[in-house]
């Protein structure tokens, strides 16, 4: 039987921009923050292995070999180090890496580390650099970027499903009503539905970015990192730790065609009901035991297709819920609590790491007031890499 | 108050110019801003905002707060021919300042922006309401156009697709220095200002008073730990 | 011998590809056929058939790009996903005036383009 693995350490630094720093010093200060948080920096050396997610180093910041550089810079050595890379859900790789180092009795003590600096970069150049990821021929050639396929794919939602733009609209709001209140959130701001929507200006003020999405449709180009201790529960190492484990319940991952043409219905997330699946399995659980979700909300559509793959609601359902408040902080299920990646943003590699690193401030109670899910007992977040062609999905319980 | 007759021979030519009239825009945080154009009163305020951010390097705002302190200066003082300074601002406090040159009846110079409120796109709406200006009131054929941020300026040159007029040196230079020259014509306004261009008239007027003195930010998210008077 | 024609006028072509042994086809080219297992040595193209993918085709889902990344100097682009009459689909760019609709008639054509640094490359242009 594979051992109970918890996480015992969170550390996360404020979202936003941090070009004026090292990338290598920006997720060195998360791991301190997380052994800070697990009873201090001493506990660093009871490490066994280093797991370091990041999508693009050598892209944004000319800079490889993160995960070696980050051991020497924490002073870590001789601990084994390596780098996990699976774009955007790099975070959420490195987590199922660390997680296998302990299942497969190789480590009890895992740093998991992840972060991204895009702004070493403009935005232009940001957008090419992710745009990496599509296919070389068929589609980044073409000019296609993340944003254009996630315009093409809205649109297609909104002739089957009726969504409309002011239902986009009320996801951002809901995102950033949240985002306002985390003290780690980018874009610390609530925004108005009728300032981005309804309004006379709301055309201008709310811009088209890839229509029929908008800028509050849409993720901000974001630094930021996050890291987590991961322990064998089960491992007399474990009592080396302050903090009372939060335990990882399942972790399930899924790929879909790279190419997004290829699939048979682009409005079917099939490595996110697949992965979110096997998740359920190992945990143990289904969808209606989960108390709240961080979903992968790099375009709005994404958290609303998200939430209906892992089985929250019905197909062509969500933005309903979303009308219904059903998914505010308050409401039945609450979704991306911490502003997701709409508002607390989106530091590629990092996010999958900051998704787990909110799952847990959530299931100890630690999230600030008024954004403080009620008694959760299983929190859920699903990262994609890729257009959603390489997903993972963990569910973390509070025992 | 009489002037005499050498300041006389110092000022320039002033034509008068068509005033701006006052808008409203709701920005994204639901936030009112009151675009409006500044009189001579207003010269306090906005050069008590300006002047803290000329020590900010990042972003050039230390090239842009110098200019644009020199520009309000020398219109207070008529030592700058036509110019008018557009001022938006929220609850009264000043979020953003463009400044302009009226040429001729042909041409606009387009001086500075300068965003003081960052993260609500306000930079862009105000430049948007100075080409307004330009080319819906004052009713030239044209604006010139430079910045000395080469992200705003790529921002203007792509999202305009402003006319590359750079090869036509030095026929055609920008007032600033002669540095590339892009142009806004009215058949490139006209094709994105539905896009670009925003706010409501007329300004109610419980909304009008409230930008009708303007206060000077206390903090500033480009100045850190910064605060007025401390 | 030198081949002259490569000196000529080349006329760009995007490939669609098709597995001679069981008949299924491909855009862009797999590296083993989901049908039959054939694998594809991209040095030979041995037991594939390569032929250009072009002509009529039908518009499925498109967005207008307003925030293009470096090197696209332009103010917006029109993307789209398109179905050919053999079933093949393909992701291109969009060449009209005004807004293009879901199930429009369009024909793909290949051009080349040298927006990004590097060699030129082949782009469909649906209009
Ligand atoms: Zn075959």
């Amino acid at each position: 039987m594979a051992p109970r693995v918890g996480i015992v350490g969170i550390g996360h630094c404020r979202f936003g921009n941090s070009s004026d720093y090292d990338l290598v010093d920006v997720i060195a200060y998360s791991a301190n923050a997380a052994f800070k948080d697990a009873g201090g920096l001493a506990l660093r050396k009871e490490v066994d292995q280093v797991i370091v997610g990041n999508m693009a180093s050598g892209l944004f910041n000319r800079e490889t070999a993160v995960a070696s550089a980050l051991v020497s810079r924490m002073d870590m050595e001789p601990c084994p180090a390596e780098l996990v890379e699976n774009g955007p859900a790099s975070g959420a790789s490195a987590i199922k890496m660390g997680y296998m180092a302990i299942a497969s009795g190789m480590a009890d003590v895992v740093l998991v580390a992840a972060g991204e600096v895009m702004r070493a970069v403009t935005g232009w150049e940001a957008t090419d650099i992710v745009a990496t990821m599509a296919h070389k021929e068929a589609e980044y050639n073409m000019g296609l970027t993340l944003p254009g396929f996630a315009g093409m794919v809205t649109r297609l939602y909104m002739e089957k499903y009726g969504l409309t733009e002011r239902d986009l609209a009320l996801v951002a709001v809901k995102d950033h009503a949240n985002g306002a209140k985390n003290i780690y959130s980018h874009v610390q701001l609530p925004v108005t539905i009728d300032a981005i929507a309804d309004g006379p200006s709301a055309g201008v003020v709310n811009n088209y970015v890839a229509e029929p999405l908008r800028m509050y449709s849409t993720c901000p180009v974001t630094d930021g990192s996050a890291a987590l201790i991961l322990v064998n529960m089960d491992s007399p190492k474990a009592k080396l730790f302050k903090k009372k484990p939060v335990r990882i319940a399942g972790i399930g991952s899924a790929t879909d065609t790279h190419v997004v043409h290829n699939r048979e219905d682009p409005l079917v997330l099939k490595a996110v009901k697949i992965s979110s699946d096997r998740a359920y399995k190992m945990a143990g659980i289904g969808p209606k035991d989960i108390s709240f979700a961080e979903l992968h909300d790099a375009f709005v559509i994404f958290e609303l297709m998200n939430s209906e793959e892992v089985g929250f609601f019905e197909r062509g359902t969500s933005f309903l819920a979303v009308r219904n408040h059903e998914t505010d902080i308050g409401g039945r299920l609450p979704i991306n609590p911490s502003g997701g990646l709409k508002a607390k943003g989106h530091p590629v590699g990092g996010t999958g790491v900051s998704q787990v690193f909110e799952l847990v401030r959530q299931l100890r109670g630690e999230a600030e007031e008024g954004r403080q899910v009620k008694d959760p007992k299983y929190g859920m977040a699903v990262n994609f890499g890729g257009f959603g062609n390489n997903v993972i999905t963990t569910i973390l319980a509070k025992d | 108050m009489a002037i005499d007759e050498l300041e006389k021979k110092l000022r320039p030519p002033e034509v008068q110019l068509a005033p701006y009239p006052s808008k409203v825009i709701t920005l994204a945080s639901g936030e009112t801003m009151v675009v409006r154009e500044c009189r001579r009163e207003d010269v306090p305020a906005l050069l008590g905002t300006v002047y803290p951010l000329i020590e900010v390097a990042k972003d050039y705002y230390d090239v842009v707060a110098c200019r644009m302190y020199n520009e309000i200066l020398s219109w207070y003082r008529y030592r700058i021919a036509n110019m008018f300074t557009l001022v938006g601002s929220v609850n009264g406090e000043i979020a953003g300042i463009v400044t302009s040159r009226h040429v001729d009846s042909h041409l606009g110079m387009s001086l500075h922006t300068l965003t003081i409120k960052r993260g609500l796109r306000v930079g862009a709406q105000l430049f948007a309401a100075k080409m307004e200006h330009h080319l819906e009131f004052l009713k030239e054929d044209e604006v010139w156009i430079v910045a000395e941020s080469p992200i705003g300026f790529k921002r203007w040159m792509i999202e305009y697709e402003l006319e590359d007029r750079s090869s036509q040196y030095p026929a055609v230079r920008h007032e600033l220095g002669g540095v590339p020259t892009f142009v806004l014509t009215r058949k490139l306004w006209d094709a994105v200002k539905a896009v670009k261009n925003t706010g409501t008239r007329p300004v109610p007027p419980e909304v009008l008073k409230t930008a009708d003195k303007l206060k000077m930010p206390n903090e500033y998210v480009q100045l850190p730990g910064w605060k007025r008077n401390a | 011998m030198i081949d002259f024609s490569v000196y000529g006028e080349q006329t760009p072509h995007i490939s669609g590809w098709r597995c001679q042994k069981c008949g299924t086809l491909y855009y862009p080219a797999p590296m083993v056929c989901r049908k039959c297992d054939s694998m594809r040595d991209p040095t030979t193209n041995k037991g594939w058939e390569e032929f250009d993918l072009e002509g009529p085709c039908t518009l499925l889902t498109w967005t207008r790009v307003w925030n293009l990344p470096e090197g696209f100097n332009k103010k917006f682009l029109l993307f789209g996903m398109v179905e050919f009459g053999n079933g093949l689909r393909a992701s291109g760019r969009i060449e009209m005036e005004g807004d293009p609709a879901i199930g429009m008639k369009l024909t793909a054509k290949t051009i080349e383009a040298d927006e990004r640094p590097g060699k030129p490359v082949k782009v469909f242009v649906f209009s």
